[in-house]
C-alpha cells in the first residue's frame, strides 16, 4: 500500500511512517502540514492518506477538512484520520465515506489491529475506533432498538460499526464466519436495516440508525 | 446630628454608643453644679430679704446661667473638642458662682451675722470677682464660631488677653480696694499684696483688659469681614442676639420715660436678649437650623420698624385729634386706635417689600429649599444624586452639571459615573466644591444673575453635605463595576488557560507518550520473533503506555473539552453520550462568545455531575435556548429533589461562575419533584 502522512510532530511523523515500512507498506510522502495534502495527493496518487486532526496553523480541524477535501476530489483514495480524542459528530460524518477512518491516535500502538484498519480503509473499507463506537452505543442506554439484542449481537454490532468484515469480526471473536453471518442478520433485523453485501454501505446504514436515535434527543 | 460632614464633628471625637464619656461627665456635672450654686445663692438672698438683689436681677441671672450652661451642655456633649461649649458651661458657673456670692454675703453679714462660716470669703468674692464675669465671653468672641482663632497670629492677642484678665482679677481678689455699702466698713478687707501694686499695676492691667475687650470686637468683624457662607450666617446670629441688648435698653429707655419704671418691660426684654446670645451661639456652632437667621432678621426688622412707626401714627393722632377734640377725650384717642387699626395691614405689607427688597428673601427661599433637600436626604426620601436637579431648580439654569472629582483616577464624572471631557468650546463657568479643604467637584452653570453673586457659592456651600455624598456614591459604583470587570476578565482568562492545559496535554504530553510507544514496537520490530521475552515485555509496557495516554486524554477532557471548539451543541452532545444515564440535549446551534459558550458548558456539566451524584435521577435534560440577548441554560431531572445551595453541590462556584458573566442561576427543587437549576447568561 503506497502511503502519504501528514502530521505535524516530527517524531510522531517518523515513526508512523517507520510502522508502515515495518509493516511491509511504502510511505511516498510525509508532510508537516495539512496545506501540502491535496497537491500531493494529486502527484503521488497513493492507495492511503493518514491524517492527524489538528495541525498548524489554528489547530482545530484543518486535519478533518483536508480529509474531506481529499475524499471529494479523489474517491478511491483512502484516507485515516487520526484523532487525540473522541468526538462523535465528526467521526460520524467522515465515516459516511466509503474508504474513511477515523481513530486515536494511540491506536497506532496495536499495531497489526492498527495495520489491518488502514489496509481495510486504503481498500474502500471503513474503520471507526472501538471507542467511539462504545460511546455511541451506550448512548442508546437501553431504550432504543439496541435493548433488543443479546450479548453476543451488541459484541458483533459493535465489530460492524467498527469496520470490520465478516471474516473479521469471526476471527475477533473465534466463530466461525456463518455463525456471525447469522448474528449479523439478526442484528440487522432488529435495527431495521436492509441487508446488504457490501459491508462499508452495511456499516453506514448501522451508524444512521445509531446517529438518528441519539439526533432524536 | 446636625450637619455632620462639618469641619466641627471631624474635630469631634469617635466614641461608642452606650459608653459614658469622661467629658460628658465633666459637663453634666458643671452643669448641675452651676444651677445648684445659682438656686442655692438665690434662696440666700431671698431669706437676707436684701434690697442688694432685687427681682430684675434674680431674673437677669437666672437667665443668662440656664441659657448659658444649657447650650454649653448640648455643645460639649456633641463636640467635646469644641472650646465654646465648655466656656460656655464655665460662663454659666462664674455667673451662679457670683450670684452665689452675693446672697451668700448678705445672708452671713447683714441678715444673720455670725450664722455662716466664710462670710468674709463671700464678701471678696462678690466684691472683687467682677473681671472674671467677662472673661468667658471674651473668649468665646475671638474664638467664636469655630473653636479657632481668626488666625495663628492672633495667639499673641490671646495671650495678652489672657494675661491682662488674670492680672486684674489675681491683683482685684488679693488686694480689694474698699468695700462697697452695706459692707464697707463690717468686713474688714485684709491685704496680700504690698501697697504699691495696686497703686502702680492695676491701672495699666485694667487699660490692657480694655484693649482686650476692643481685640476681642476687632477679632469677630474682621472674622465677619472676610467670611462667607456658612460662616457668615454663624457671625449673623452672633450679631443679631447682640444687637439685641442695645434694642432692650431702648425698651427700658422708652418704658422709663413713660411709665418711670424700668423693670417690666426693659428688664424682661435685657432677659431675653441676654438669653438670646447664648442660643444664637449655640445655633451658630451647632449649625442647626442656620440659614433661618435672614427670616428672624427679617421678621425683626419688619415688626420692630412697624411697632415704631405705629407709635409714632399713634402719638400723632392722639396730639392732633386732642388738639381738635380737647386733651383727654376719649374720641381722640379712639380715633388714634382706628387710625393705627386701618393702617396696620398695607403698612405691613409696604415694609415687608421694602424689607425683603433689602434683605433678598429669594435668597433665603432657595438655601431654604436646599437644607428642606438635606432633610429629606437624612430621613431617607431623596438620593444624593437628586442635588443636580435640586440645584438646577435653586438657581433656575436647567442645563446645570454637577461634575464629581475622583481623585484616585483624577477625572471628573457625572452622576452616571460617566467621565466628563473637558470641552474647552464649553463657555459656561466652574465653580469649584470643596468640603473640608479637599475637592468634592465643580458645579458647571450659567452666569449668575447679577443679583447676588455670593448667592451661588452659599448655595453650593450649602449643598456640599448631598454633593459628597453622592460623590462617594458614584465613586463606589465606579469601583464597583471595575472589580465586576476584572472578575469577568479572571474567569474569561480561566477559561483561557484551560484551553491552553488541554491543548498542552493532547499535543505535547499525549503525542509524545504515542511516539514513544511508536518507538518501542520499532524496536520490537527490529528485535524480530526470535526474541520472544523482550517482546512480550515490550507489549506490557505498550500496553502500560497505552492506559497512560487514555487516562491523560480523559484528564485533558475534564480540563475542557475539545468539542467546545466545534461550538456548545456538540459539546453538550458529547457530555450528554458520556453519561451513565439517558440525556436529552437540547442546545441552540448558533455559535456564541467564547466564554459564554465555556460558562454554559460548565453549568450543564455542574449541574449534570449533581443529578446524577446526588439526585439519583434516572433522566437528565440539558437545555440551552437563546433568549432576549441571553442565554438560558436549564438542567433538569427526575430526580429526589431537596437539592440545597451548599452540601457540596458545587452551587456557590456556579453561582460565582454565572455572576462573573453577570448573569443569575436559580435552583428549584422540590423534594421528590426533581431539580431545575436554570442559568441566565446576557450573551450580547
Amino acid at each position: 500500500v503506497r502511503v502519504v502522512i501528514a502530521e505535524d510532530q516530527t517524531l510522531l511523523r517518523e515513526g508512523l511512517a517507520r510502522l508502515f515500512a515495518d509493516g511491509g507498506h511504502e510511505v511516498v510522502a510525509s508532510l508537516s502540514d495539512a496545506e501540502r495534502l491535496v497537491p500531493t495527493v494529486a502527484a503521488k496518487d497513493p492507495d492511503l492518506c493518514v491524517v492527524d486532526v489538528r495541525m498548524p496553523p489554528t489547530f482545530t480541524d484543518e486535519g478533518a477538512r483536508a480529509a474531506m477535501q481529499i475524499k471529494e476530489r479523489f474517491q478511491d483514495v483512502g484516507v485515516l484520520v487520526l484523532s487525540q480524542h473522541i468526538e462523535t459528530t465528526h467521526a460520524v460524518k467522515l465515516v459516511s465515506f466509503a474508504g474513511f477512518g477515523y481513530l486515536l491516535k494511540d491506536r497506532v500502538l496495536q499495531v497489526d489491529d492498527f495495520l489491518a484498519a488502514a489496509e481495510r480503509v486504503a481498500a474502500g473499507g471503513s474503520a471507526l475506533d472501538p471507542q467511539v463506537v462504545t460511546t455511541l452505543l451506550a448512548s442508546d442506554a437501553g431504550q432504543g432498538p439496541l435493548a433488543a439484542l443479546s450479548q453476543r449481537e451488541r459484541e458483533v454490532l459493535e465489530l460492524m460499526a467498527e469496520g470490520l468484515t465478516n471474516a473479521g469480526i469471526a476471527k475477533h471473536l473465534f466463530l466461525s464466519e456463518r455463525t456471525v453471518e447469522a448474528h449479523v442478520r439478526q442484528v440487522l433485523m432488529k435495527l431495521e436495516v436492509p441487508e446488504t453485501a457490501d459491508s462499508n454501505r452495511r456499516v453506514l446504514a448501522v451508524l444512521t440508525q445509531l446517529n438518528a436515535s441519539q439526533a432524536k434527543y | 446630628m446636625v450637619f455632620s460632614g462639618s469641619t466641627v464633628a471631624l474635630r469631634s471625637g469617635r466614641w461608642d454608643h452606650g459608653t459614658v464619656r469622661p467629658s460628658s461627665v465633666l459637663a453634666w456635672v458643671l452643669t448641675v453644679g452651676a444651677v445648684c450654686l445659682g438656686v442655692f445663692g438665690f434662696v440666700l438672698g431671698a431669706l437676707a430679704g436684701s434690697d442688694g438683689s432685687s427681682w430684675l436681677e434674680d431674673v437677669l441671672g437666672f437667665s443668662a446661667v440656664f441659657a448659658s450652661v444649657a447650650v454649653g451642655l448640648l455643645i460639649a456633649i456633641r463636640h467635646e473638642g469644641h472650646p465654646i461649649g465648655w466656656l460656655l458651661l464655665v460662663n454659666g458657673l462664674v455667673i451662679a458662682l457670683s450670684g452665689l456670692a452675693a446672697g451668700y454675703a448678705w445672708y452671713a453679714v447683714i441678715a444673720e451675722p455670725g450664722a455662716l462660716p466664710g462670710a468674709g470669703l463671700a464678701v471678696r468674692w462678690d466684691q472683687a470677682a467682677w473681671p472674671m464675669l467677662f472673661a468667658p465671653i471674651t473668649a468665646i468672641v475671638f474664638l467664636f464660631p469655630d473653636g479657632r482663632l481668626p488666625s495663628p497670629r492672633w495667639r499673641w492677642v490671646g495671650y495678652f488677653a489672657l494675661a491682662a484678665f488674670a492680672g486684674v482679677t489675681a491683683i482685684s481678689l488679693l488686694d480689694p480696694d474698699v468695700y462697697d455699702p452695706p459692707f464697707r466698713g463690717r468686713v474688714s478687707a485684709p491685704e496680700f499684696l504690698p501697697a504699691w501694686v495696686r497703686a502702680d499695676l492695676m491701672l495699666p492691667f485694667l487699660f490692657a483688659m480694655l484693649v482686650s475687650l476692643v481685640a476681642a470686637a476687632a477679632a469677630i468683624v474682621t472674622r465677619f469681614r472676610r467670611s462667607t457662607g456658612i460662616e457668615r450666617l454663624q457671625l449673623k446670629w452672633l450679631a443679631y442676639a447682640v444687637s439685641l441688648i442695645p434694642a432692650a435698653l431702648l425698651v427700658g429707655l422708652l418704658e422709663a420715660a413713660l411709665t418711670g419704671n424700668v423693670d417690666v418691660a426693659g428688664g424682661l426684654s435685657l432677659a431675653i436678649a441676654l438669653t438670646a446670645i447664648p442660643i444664637a451661639i449655640g445655633i451658630a456652632v451647632l449649625r442647626y437650623r442656620l440659614y433661618e437667621i435672614d427670616r428672624i432678621i427679617n421678621r425683626t426688622l419688619v415688626y420692630g420698624v412697624l411697632t415704631l412707626l405705629l407709635a409714632a401714627a399713634y402719638a400723632a393722632g392722639t396730639l392732633v385729634l386732642g388738639t381738635a377734640l380737647g386733651s383727654g377725650s376719649a374720641w381722640a384717642t379712639a380715633g388714634a386706635t382706628l387710625m393705627v387699626a386701618v393702617a396696620f395691614r398695607p403698612l405691613r405689607e409696604r415694609v415687608q417689600d421694602v424689607v425683603d427688597r433689602r434683605f433678598s428673601r429669594a435668597r433665603y427661599e432657595r438655601l431654604r429649599r436646599i437644607d428642606a433637600f438635606l432633610e429629606a436626604l437624612r430621613a431617607g426620601r431623596a438620593a444624593p444624586e437628586g442635588v443636580e436637579e435640586v440645584l438646577r431648580e435653586v438657581l433656575s439654569d436647567p442645563d446645570l452639571e454637577v461634575h464629581f472629582w475622583l481623585p484616585e483616577s483624577e477625572i471628573y464624572v457625572d452622576a452616571r459615573g460617566q467621565p466628563v471631557p473637558d470641552a474647552p468650546g464649553d463657555a459656561r463657568l466652574r465653580t469649584p466644591v470643596e468640603r473640608a479643604g479637599s475637592p468634592l467637584g465643580m458645579v458647571v452653570h450659567e452666569s449668575v444673575d447679577d443679583e447676588s453673586p455670593e448667592l451661588l457659592s452659599e448655595v453650593v456651600e450649602a449643598a456640599g453635605l448631598a454633593i459628597e455624598i453622592a460623590r462617594l456614591r458614584v465613586e463606589l459604583r465606579r469601583q464597583l463595576d471595575e472589580v465586576e470587570a476584572s472578575r469577568a476578565r479572571i474567569v474569561s482568562a480561566g477559561y483561557e488557560e484551560r484551553r491552553r492545559i488541554e491543548r498542552d496535554l493532547h499535543d505535547g504530553a499525549q503525542q509524545r507518550l504515542v511516539s514513544i510507544g511508536l518507538e518501542l514496537r520499532h524496536v520490537q520490530h527490529e528485535l524480530g520473533p526470535v526474541a520472544n521475552g523482550a517482546g512480550q515485555a515490550l507489549d506490557v509496557v505498550v500496553d502500560e503506555l497505552g492506559r497512560a495516554i487514555g487516562d491523560l486524554r480523559e484528564l485533558a477532557r475534564g480540563v475542557r473539552p475539545t468539542q467546545l471548539d466545534q461550538g456548545l451543541l456538540p459539546a453538550l452532545r458529547e457530555l450528554a453520550v458520556r453519561a451513565p444515564v439517558p440525556v436529552e440535549v437540547s442546545a441552540t446551534p448558533d455559535r456564541l462568545p467564547d466564554d459564554v459558550e465555556a460558562a454554559a458548558y460548565f453549568i450543564a456539566s455542574e449541574g449534570l455531575t449533581n443529578a446524577i451524584k446526588h439526585a439519583r435521577a434516572s433522566k437528565v435534560r440539558l437545555e440551552a435556548q437563546r433568549g432576549d440577548g441571553t442565554l438560558v441554560v436549564q438542567v433538569s431531572d427526575d430526580g429526589v429533589g431537596g437539592a440545597r445551595g451548599s452540601q457540596g453541590s458545587g452551587l456557590p462556584g456556579l453561582e460565582d461562575r454565572v455572576a462573573a458573566h453577570a448573569g443569575t442561576l436559580e435552583l428549584r427543587s422540590e423534594p421528590g419533584q426533581g431539580t431545575t437549576l436554570k442559568a441566565v447568561l446576557p450573551c450580547g
